[in-house]
C-alpha cells in the first residue's frame, strides 16, 4: 500500500468507513436473499426511493452540523406540495410562476426559524416544532384532501431520463457533492463546521453566528421545499399528511452517517451514505416479506448500535 | 458526606443570586392568566363547571406526561418516547382480560413495562453516551414497531375493564377522577423532587455536572432514575388516557411527547438542564388545554388549534431568556 494511498484512507472518517461497509454488507445480502434483488429495474427503484429522503436530509445535516435541529421540514414538505398542485390545479401556465413562489415561501419560512431562533434566543428544537404546528395547521385549514392536479410536464422531475438514465437521483447526488466541496471550500461551510464545533471560539474568531445560523436554516428550508416539489412530481399530486414522515425521519440518515447532533462534526457525504442504507435496508426487508412494522423495530435499532459506535457526546 | 452538602448550597444561593426579573419569572403565568381572561371574555361557556371539568379530565394525561418530562429535561435530556409508550401500553391494556379485577394488575405491568423502557432510555443515554434524543428517538420507533408487529396494525376493539371508563371520565366528589389521580401524582413527585436528596442531586447533574461530579454524586444513576420516573409517569398517563378515549388504535399517544416537551419548555425549562420545575409544567400543560377549548369552544376549525398552539409555544418559550443566555 502506497504513502499516499493510507494518506487518503486515513483522511475519510470511521463512521464513514462503518456506514458504508454495512450499505457493501446489504447490498451482499441482497443477492443472496432475491434473484430480482441486482435487477436494474430494482437498482433505478432503490435510487428513485432514495431522492425525497436524501433532499430533506440535505437541509438537516446543514442544520445539525451547527449544533441545531430542523423539526419543521415536513410541515413545509406538506404546505409546499399542497400549495403547487392545489393552485396550479392541471393549468400549465401557471406552473412556472407558482414553483418560483412555492420555493420562495419556502426560503421565507426557514428563514424565519433561523431568525426566531437568533433574535428569540429559544432552543431550536421549540422553534421549529412550533413551526411545523403552525405549518401544518396552515395545510390542513388550505386543504384536507389532495388537493387540485399538476401538469402532465410535471412528471418529468420525477421520471424524466436521459439515455436511460433517471435524472433525479443524478441530481441529488450531484447536489451532495456540490455541497461537499461547499462545506470543504467555502468561507460560509467552514463557518458552519465552526458554530457547530465551538461557538466561543467562532465568535471571538469574527464569525457573525447569527447570519451562519439564519443561512442554514434557510438552506433547509429550501431543500424541504425541493423534496416537497419533487414528492408533487412523483405523485402528480400534493398531500396534506405526506411531511409528517419527514420530520424525524430526515435526522436518521444524518446521524448514522456520523454527523453528531452536538454539531462540528460530520458531513454531507456520510449522510448520503446513511440515505442509502435505509433505503437498501427497506428494499431488502421488502423482498424478505418483512411488514413495516418490522423494519421499524430494525430501524430503531440501527440507530442505536450506528450511533453508539460513534462518539456522539463531545462536551462532558 | 460534607463536601456534597456545600455544593448544595452554593448551587442554591447561585440559583436564588440570578433571581429573575418578575415578567421573566412569572411570565408563563401572566399569560395564563390573560388566555383565560381572554376565554372568559370571548366564550361565556368557558367557566361553565360541565365545561372546566371536560378541559380538566381532557388535561389530566398530558399533566402526568409533562410531570415524568420534567425530571428528564432537567437532566439536560428529553424524552421522545413519551407518546410511544403511552400507546403501547394502551394496547398491553387491552390485551389482558376485559375484567375489573385486572385493573390492578394492568397497572403494575404498565408500571413494569414503563420502568423497563425508562431503564433502557437511561442506559442507552449514560453508558452508552448516545444522545438523549436519539436514544429516546430509537426507543419510540421499537416500540411502535413491537406495538405493530403485536396488533398487526388492526385497531383495537377496545375490550377494556369497565372500571378504565371510570377512571378515564368518571368524577369523584365532582372532581374527574383522572384529576385526583394526577393530583397524587404531583404531591408525590413534587415531594420527591423538592424534599429529598435525591431531587437535589438531579437540579446539581443537570446544572452543574461538574460540581456535582466533584461533590461524589452519581450522576448516571440519578439521571436513569429520571428517564425511569419519566417512562413510568408516561405509562400511567396511557392508562387514564385509553380510559378516556374508550377504544384503542396503535396511535392513541400520538403527539404527547412533542407536547409534554413544549408544556415543560414553556414552563420555565432549559434543554441545558437544572431549570424549571413541576408547576412551571404543570403551568404549561394548562396554557395548552386551554388553547385546545378556547379553539373548540369559538367554533374554529380544528385545524387552527396546531395554529394557535405552535404560535403559542414559540411565544411563551422565548419569555424565559436572558439576552446571550
Amino acid at each position: 500500500m502506497s504513502e499516499a494511498f493510507k494518506k487518503v484512507v486515513s483522511k475519510i472518517d470511521p463512521s464513514i468507513g462503518i456506514v458504508s461497509g454495512l450499505v457493501l454488507l446489504l447490498v451482499i445480502a441482497g443477492f443472496f436473499v432475491s434473484d430480482r434483488f441486482g435487477t436494474t429495474q430494482n437498482l433505478l427503484n432503490i435510487l428513485e426511493n432514495s431522492v425525497s429522503l436524501g433532499l430533506a436530509s440535505m437541509g438537516q445535516t446543514l442544520v445539525i452540523l451547527t449544533g441545531g435541529i430542523d423539526l419543521s421540514i415536513g410541515g413545509i414538505i406538506s404546505l409546499t406540495s399542497c400549495l403547487t398542485s392545489g393552485v396550479i390545479n392541471g393549468n400549465s401556465s401557471l406552473m412556472f410562476p407558482v414553483i418560483a413562489g412555492v420555493l420562495l415561501l419556502g426560503i421565507a419560512i426557514g428563514a424565519l426559524n433561523g431568525v426566531l431562533i437568533v433574535r428569540l434566543g429559544v432552543h431550536p428544537l421549540i422553534v421549529t416544532l412550533g413551526m411545523s404546528m403552525v405549518l401544518q395547521g396552515v395545510t390542513l385549514m388550505y386543504t384536507l384532501e389532495p388537493p387540485g392536479a399538476m401538469p402532465l410536464s410535471w412528471d418529468l422531475v420525477a421520471y424524466g431520463k436521459l439515455l436511460g438514465v433517471p435524472v433525479a437521483p443524478l441530481v441529488m447526488v450531484l447536489i451532495f457533492i456540490a455541497m461537499w466541496a461547499f462545506l470543504k471550500k467555502a468561507r460560509l461551510g467552514r463557518y458552519i463546521f465552526a458554530v457547530g464545533g465551538n461557538a466561543e471560539a467562532a465568535r471571538l474568531s469574527g464569525i457573525r453566528q447569527n447570519r451562519v445560523v439564519v443561512f442554514v436554516y434557510t438552506a433547509c428550508g429550501f431543500f424541504a421545499t425541493l423534496t416537497g416539489l419533487y414528492l408533487v412530481s412523483r405523485m402528480g399530486i400534493g398531500d396534506p399528511r405526506i411531511g409528517g414522515y419527514y420530520m424525524l425521519s430526515s435526522i436518521t440518515p444524518v446521524v448514522v452517517g456520523g454527523t453528531i447532533l452536538a454539531g462540528g462534526k460530520g458531513g454531507v457525504i456520510g449522510t448520503l451514505i446513511g440515505v442509502y442504507l435505509i433505503i437498501v435496508l427497506r428494499n431488502l426487508l421488502n423482498f424478505m416479506d418483512i411488514t413495516s412494522f418490522y423494519q421499524w423495530i430494525i430501524e430503531g435499532v440501527i440507530i442505536i448500535v450506528a450511533v453508539s459506535f460513534y462518539v456522539e457526546r463531545k462536551k462532558v | 458526606m460534607s463536601g456534597t452538602t456545600i455544593n448544595l448550597e452554593r448551587a442554591e444561593t447561585s440559583r436564588l443570586a440570578q433571581a429573575k426579573p418578575f415578567f421573566q419569572k412569572y411570565g408563563l403565568y401572566v399569560f395564563l392568566v390573560l388566555l383565560i381572561l381572554i376565554a372568559v371574555s370571548t366564550s361565556p361557556q368557558f367557566l361553565a363547571p360541565r365545561n372546566i371539568q371536560n378541559l380538566l379530565t381532557e388535561g389530566a394525561p398530558l399533566g402526568m406526561a409533562a410531570l415524568g418530562q420534567t425530571f428528564v429535561i432537567l437532566t439536560a435530556g428529553l424524552d421522545l418516547s413519551v407518546g410511544s409508550l403511552m400507546s403501547s401500553v394502551a394496547v398491553i391494556a387491552t390485551s389482558i382480560a376485559p375484567d375489573n379485577v385486572m385493573i390492578l394488575p394492568i397497572f403494575l405491568i404498565a408500571i413494569a413495562f414503563g420502568a423497563l423502557v425508562g431503564f433502557v432510555n437511561g442506559w442507552l443515554v449514560t453508558k452508552r453516551k448516545v444522545s438523549p434524543f436519539l436514544a429516546t428517538l430509537a426507543t419510540m420507533i421499537v416500540l411502535q414497531g413491537l406495538r405493530f408487529a403485536w396488533t398487526k396494525g388492526a385497531p383495537l376493539s377496545g375490550h377494556l375493564p369497565p372500571g378504565f371508563r371510570v377512571l378515564g371520565t368518571g368524577t369523584l366528589l365532582s372532581i374527574p377522577v383522572n384529576l385526583w389521580a394526577l393530583g397524587f401524582l404531583i404531591l408525590v413527585f413534587a415531594i420527591v423532587l423538592y424534599r429529598t436528596t435525591y431531587g437535589r442531586k438531579l437540579y446539581l447533574v443537570g446544572g452543574n455536572p461538574r460540581a456535582a461530579f466533584l461533590s461524589g454524586i452519581h450522576a448516571d444513576r440519578v439521571i436513569i432514575a429520571a428517564y425511569m420516573i419519566c417512562a413510568v409517569l408516561a405509562s400511567i398517563a396511557g392508562l387514564f388516557l385509553v380510559g378516556y378515549v374508550g377504544s384503542v388504535d396503535n396511535w392513541v399517544g400520538k403527539g404527547y411527547e412533542l407536547d409534554s416537551i413544549a408544556a415543560v419548555m414553556m414552563g420555565g425549562a432549559s434543554f441545558k438542564g437544572g431549570k424549571g420545575g413541576i408547576f412551571g409544567s404543570l403551568a404549561g400543560v394548562l396554557v395548552l388545554i386551554v388553547i385546545y377549548n378556547l379553539v373548540l369552544l369559538l367554533g374554529f376549525p380544528i385545524q387552527t388549534q396546531l395554529v394557535v398552539k405552535g404560535l403559542v409555544i414559540i411565544l411563551a418559550a422565548s419569555f424565559y431568556l436572558t439576552r446571550g443566555d
